[in-house]
């Protein structure tokens, strides 16, 4: 159990990393470069990691709906964000807000589904949430 | 664009289009989850990721390309060449899919995954912040950032187990 505890921490500092370091290749390069490169070496180290686990085209994929595919290219404009933003807001602040934005759609979304989980807790993170943001504006 | 002119005058306040930009991104990122999510319940996690890196260097490639091709002057040249590790942030990208399918899997189970990942994610930020790692600029967060991260941090986990119990 605590190793799976450490393991959940390590992978959001795996998150906090990676946009360092693609925020980093952006200063030198441009953010969509950045965003290139985190996606390419991804997929090179995704491959043997693919065929380890068994192959790199399961035979259902040719029936996936199409959204199902089009997660690599909202992928593309996320992470170019996250590369133009952490120079200038830093990585804390940066993760912040794309947390609340992350947070904030999806009970928007929730609620475009009527999936209503506790509605008024989670409209309780909701406010506070926005207050957060509010919070950031200020000197 | 006009934000960057004062980025080395010590802490200032975000400008609206960059907190609009973050919270944008956000939104895409929850968007990328239900894709990426809707392809590993159909095939496998791994191959989810795989496809999802695969269809964005395509796309990252395509649209340098028409930059490229549309802007020519743009293209950098003298601006210093990034050090090798910084190409690396796929890696621990790449990683971050495969560990938390593991933790996902454990007893933790979703709400556990996200509030530990949540935890993790700020406090590496922070630190980073703190010393200027890995060459970005060093910052020492203002009060208000603390406030506003913790708001955002207890509103998020609220939203989380509310889900968690509901489930």
């Amino acid at each position: 159990m605590i190793w799976m505890i450490l393991l959940g921490i390590c992978s959001g500092m795996l998150v906090t990393l990676s946009r360092q370091l693609n925020g980093r290749l952006a200063l030198s390069t441009s953010a969509m470069q950045s965003s290139f490169w985190n996606h390419f070496v991804g997929f090179a180290v995704l491959v043997p990691c693919a065929l380890i686990a068994g192959s790199l085209w399961p035979s259902e994929a040719a029936t996936a709906h199409w959204f199902a595919w089009v997660g690599g290219a909202i992928g593309v404009i996320f992470v170019a964000g996250g590369s133009w933003l952490i120079p200038r807001l830093g990585a804390a602040l940066t993760g912040g807000l794309l947390v609340a934005g992350q947070m904030l759609s999806s009970v928007a979304l929730d609620l475009l589904r009527g999936v209503d989980a506790m509605l008024s807790l989670q409209l309780a993170g909701v406010v506070l949430i926005l207050f957060g943001v509010y919070l950031s504006r200020r000197a | 664009m006009a934000a960057s002119t004062t980025i080395s005058e010590g802490p200032r306040r975000p400008h609206p289009l960059e907190i609009c930009a973050a919270l944008c991104a956000g939104a895409l990122l929850t968007l990328m989850l239900l894709s990426n999510g809707m392809m590993a319940a159909h095939t496998t996690p791994i191959f989810a990721s795989l496809t999802a890196h695969g269809v964005g260097s395509v796309v990252a490639a395509l649209l340098l390309l028409v930059f490229w091709i549309r802007w020519p002057a743009r293209r950098r040249g003298a601006s210093g060449r990034a050090p090798i590790w910084a190409y690396l942030g796929g890696i621990s990208g790449a990683l971050t899919v495969i560990i938390s399918t593991v933790v996902v899997n454990s007893s933790l189970a979703l709400t556990g995954t996200m509030a530990l990942g949540l935890a993790g994610q700020v406090v590496l930020a922070l630190l980073f912040d703190c010393f200027g790692a890995l060459g970005l600029e060093r910052r020492l967060p203002r009060r208000n950032d603390l406030l506003a991260l913790a708001s955002i941090i207890v509103g998020t986990l609220l939203i989380i187990f509310a889900r968690g119990n509901a489930g």
